[in-house]
């Protein structure tokens, strides 16, 4: 039994203590905002925070966490207006959408400890997540965006 | 601290409410009387009780305003789930917030593309394109109704009627009706209003085309709550994980798998025509069962033989063989005479290897069959839900009406689910079929790439023939490549008169004013597993015609900018199109250390051209992009920050796979295996990229893929341009680089 906090609330979860924390939040807690891409922390799509900093999920076994505070694309804020979510709506980051929670959740990570980052230590920082449909002008806009609002 | 069961990640269309087996299903309704945007105390009105009108397939107007939309297609991040409403909604003018979007989840031909033998079938950037007229009359008929019943009710001409977002308005008398108080009292006559041309807004005119209305979209790819095929969770479901036979059309003979059964929470292990399923509670438990199998395959397939570069060296010699003739795929004057009586013949041959699709989302399914195997209810990430739907029938030897298809938001899709052949869903059904109950199946990213469905590999021979004046007379463009339609869906091709666009489309260079032409289509074995990909077959021919063109200027000692513009001297839009990337790249300027290449490649009825400005590392042969233009005219933009954003992602996916993306095949087995050993291309990695989507009074074409065409040629031409040498074999590897230049 695996016990953590998740986006606030303590949970429970009875899971071989190797399962990776991805599957746990995707498929037994069902918060599938955070996505499957590689399953060995190449590209990103599983990234989540845990106690604040953005990590693959697929790549921590569910052992690892305990006790500790995961936050997931789903509480990243109350009510999908943090200031990047609101950002990634007006610049129209998304295409696919697939990969999205997991450059929130890693830009997120980002200006929590930079708020004013330069275009290079967005680049610097956001180049751990892939994605295919190419948004990447667009997430460094979006970045920026929210960087002059926080 | 569970969440919700899954329906779909759109509101389902009412008819798969009628449709369904599932009944999981809720239908949008309406709810009553709402009166909007009165101004004036109308006399009570003639209410019919009727709560909502559907004047056509494509569109329902409620009685409490609401309009909602039929959507034909699916959702993988080019935008259409918002520009193809818009396009009904401005033409009716209807208040925007007050569209609802309902995606067709049903085969029906009526909704179908017509360019897709009227399936549901969202590629090959042809979905505004195919859906732009339809969508505008049906939206022009339900305003016209609109507007005769409230001339009848107000008893006046209806010439002195006009609309506001939702209302009608008298402004003579200043009197105002909202739609839904117009559907209030409205009953549809027997023959709706007709449309002709002029009551058609003209282009320009329109209130939220051409305008930037927000995607729709948007938000639900922001927080999370987007649904795709992978998120789905039905009630009672388990999981399964297929080892997959390492060669095509091998098939397990004997299954070790008490290993597997030994691993807490495996259920039951089920054998595929394809593989072995291992089914469990969880996904991991399912996974863990699968590395634990032991099975041996079957040795007989001819795949075994396959190899990509000695197949390629295959291809290329029956490319180069003119006695092997082919398929035309266009064909103009006299091109044997024409070569015939050149006065010189300039030749050049390229390569292509298969590519893969790299999309985010692996390939996933969920389905539950019922107990007869007859009818199933399936969830999937498909571009197409007429041959989800008719696939998932013809597999279980059932009727298409008793499939019930939940649509969900794609997580790429770039032509990998287009396939007649889903095998995925058919994982899904047959371990559903076996265990009774609904089984989630999800690829890793290792069986997404080995059983990959990939871009053909392809040989292509160009010839040119000069006359004496050293004028191009002749083009003759050889493609020799397999029939893909063939494999992706056998009835389109049976219908297709030996016409393979998946393999062709590009090939036809109709930019340029040749007055001989053949393009044609030599076909040869297939090697892999092929579909549609990203810019279809232009991403190659493309590649081909345009460094082929780029050669020529060389050999004519023109610019290559110089040349093109001669070459199209009588086609306007492919002209403004090179006048204005050549102004953003700034052509003309010497660079110092650095070198510009130019491809005019546009797909389909798109035109579009681009300009890579690169340097080259001579000891390693890297190639570092710097700068990258695009411009494209895909006639009225409907959508102008959303296309500039499609052009973006062509070019970051076009040099990324120009420069590294490799797929190798040996034995039969695919050779990579992640991103790790398949990267594509990351953020630190993109070069300035600055594109304009120039909008024209041209019908809207397609644009979430004409990039593809240009950015293999314009970066090997910028090779070309820095070194000296020629790049004929896609991707751009630096050993290939390095090999070139000391060729």
């Amino acid at each position: 039994m695996a016990s953590f906090s998740l986006n606030g609330q303590a949970v429970e979860v009875d899971a071989d203590p190797r399962t990776p924390l991805l599957w746990v939040i995707r498929e037994h807690l069902r918060y599938t905002g955070t996505k499957f891409g590689c399953g060995v922390g190449q590209c990103g799509a599983c990234t989540v925070h845990i106690d604040g900093a953005s990590t693959y999920s697929c790549l921590t076994p569910v052992s690892a966490i305990e006790g500790r505070e995961i936050t997931t694309i789903e509480g990243l804020s109350p009510d999908s207006d943090h200031p990047l979510q609101r950002a990634w709506v007006e610049e129209e980051v998304p295409q696919c959408g697939y990969c999205q929670s997991g450059q929130i959740m890693r830009a997120a990570d980002l200006l929590a400890t930079n708020p004013s980052p330069t275009r290079e230590e967005i680049v610097t920082h956001m180049s751990t997540i892939l994605c295919r449909c190419g948004t990447y002008n667009r997430i460094i806009r979006a970045i920026e965006r929210a960087a002059e609002e926080v | 601290m569970n969440r919700k069961d899954s329906t779909s990640a759109f509101s389902p269309n009412r008819r798969e409410f009628l449709h369904g087996v599932g009944g999981l299903t809720l239908v949008i309704g309406s709810s009553g009387l709402i009166g909007a945007c009165t101004t004036e105390q109308p006399p009570p009105l003639p209410a019919t009780g009727s709560t909502e009108i559907t004047p056509n397939i494509w569109v329902t107007l409620g009685a409490d305003d609401t309009v909602t939309v039929q959507f034909p297609a699916t959702e993988m991040g080019q935008g259409s789930s918002t520009a193809l409403p818009l396009i009904l909604a401005d033409e009716l003018d209807a208040d925007w917030d007050k569209v609802k979007i309902e995606t067709v989840a049903f085969h029906d031909e009526a909704y179908g593309n017509p360019f897709f033998q009227n399936m549901l079938y969202t590629a090959g950037s042809l979905t505004v394109q195919a859906y732009f007229d339809p969508l505008r009359r049906a939206g022009a008929q339900a305003r016209k109704l609109l507007l005769q019943s409230a001339a009848a009710y107000w008893d006046v001409p209806v010439e002195e009627l006009m609309t506001e977002p939702s209302v009608v308005v008298h402004p003579a008398s200043g009197r105002r009706l909202g739609y839904g108080e117009i559907v209030a009292f409205t009953e549809l006559p027997e023959t709706l209003p007709e449309v002709s041309d002029d009551e058609l807004k003209p282009f320009g005119s329109h209130r939220y085309l051409g305008r930037d209305m927000p995607r729709r979209d948007m938000l639900a790819k922001s927080d999370g709550s987007a649904e795709f095929g992978i998120d789905v969770h039905v009630p009672d479901m388990v999981y399964a994980s297929v080892l997959r036979a390492p060669v095509e059309d091998e098939e397990p003979i004997s299954i070790d798998d008490a290993a597997a059964r030994a691993v807490d929470g495996v259920t039951d292990v089920v054998a595929l025509p394809w593989g072995v399923a291992v089914v469990a509670d969880t996904y991991e438990a399912s996974k863990w069962g699968k590395e634990a199998l032991d099975v041996t395959w079957s040795e007989s397939s001819r795949f075994r033989e396959a190899n990509s570069a000695t197949d390629l060296d295959t291809y290329v010699g029956q490319a180069e063989d003119l006695a092997q003739t082919g398929t035309a795929w266009r064909a103009a004057g006299e091109l044997d005479a024409a070569m015939e009586g050149a006065a010189e013949i300039i030749e050049a041959t390229y390569r292509s290897d298969p590519a893969y699709h790299a999309q985010m989302e692996p390939m996933n399914a969920t389905a539950h069959v019922t107990e007869d195997g007859k009818a199933a209810e399936i969830w999937v990430s498909t571009q197409t839900q007429s041959l989800s739907i008719l696939g998932a029938a013809e597999f279980l030897e059932t009727t298409p009406d008793r499939i019930t298809l939940h649509p969900m938001y794609i997580g790429g899709g770039f032509g990998r689910r287009t396939l007649r052949r889903q095998r995925y869903v058919e994982d899904a059904l047959l371990v559903s079929k076996a265990v009774g109950r609904p089984v989630k199946v999800i690829w890793t990213r290792e069986d997404d790439v080995k059983d990959g469905t990939f871009r053909n590999a392809a040989a292509q021979c160009l010839r040119a023939g000069f006359d004496g004046d050293g004028k191009l007379v002749g083009w003759h463009h050889r493609v020799a490549a397999p029939k893909v339609l063939e494999y992706m869906n056998p009835p389109r091709w049976e219908v297709s008169a030996g016409r393979d666009v998946i393999a062709m489309l590009g090939s036809e260079s109709s930019r340029y004013d040749i007055p001989n032409f053949r393009a044609e289509h030599i076909l040869t074995e297939r090697c892999s597993r092929v579909c549609a990909w990203r810019g279809v077959a232009t991403s190659y021919t493309k590649f081909a015609a345009e460094s082929f063109v780029d050669e020529l200027a060389a050999a004519r000692n023109i610019d290559p900018l110089e040349y093109r513009m001669q070459l199209c001297h009588n086609n306007p839009r492919a002209l403004t199109v090179l006048e204005t990337v050549a102004e953003m790249a700034d052509w003309s300027r010497p660079r110092e250390g650095t070198a510009l290449g130019l491809a005019l490649a546009g797909y389909s009825s798109t035109f579009a051209g681009g300009i890579a400005e690169i340097s080259v590392d001579e000891s390693s042969g890297v190639i570092d992009v710097h700068n990258f233009w695009l411009v494209a005219d895909a006639g009225y933009l409907l959508q102008p920050s959303n296309s500039e954003a499609q052009l973006e992602g062509n070019v970051v996916f076009g040099i990324s796979s120009a420069l590294s993306e490799q797929i190798d095949i040996a034995g039969g087995q695919v050779q990579q295996n992640n991103y790790y050993d398949h990267p594509v291309m990351r953020m630190h990695e993109m070069p300035n990229i600055e594109v304009r989507a120039i909008s024209t009074d041209n019908p809207p074409t397609g644009i979430g893929e004409v990039g593809l065409s240009s950015t293999a040629a314009a970066l090997a031409n910028a090779v070309f341009a820095a070194t000296g040498a020629r790049v004929r074999h896609i991707p751009l590897t630096p050993q290939r680089v390095l090999a070139a230049m000391q060729a």
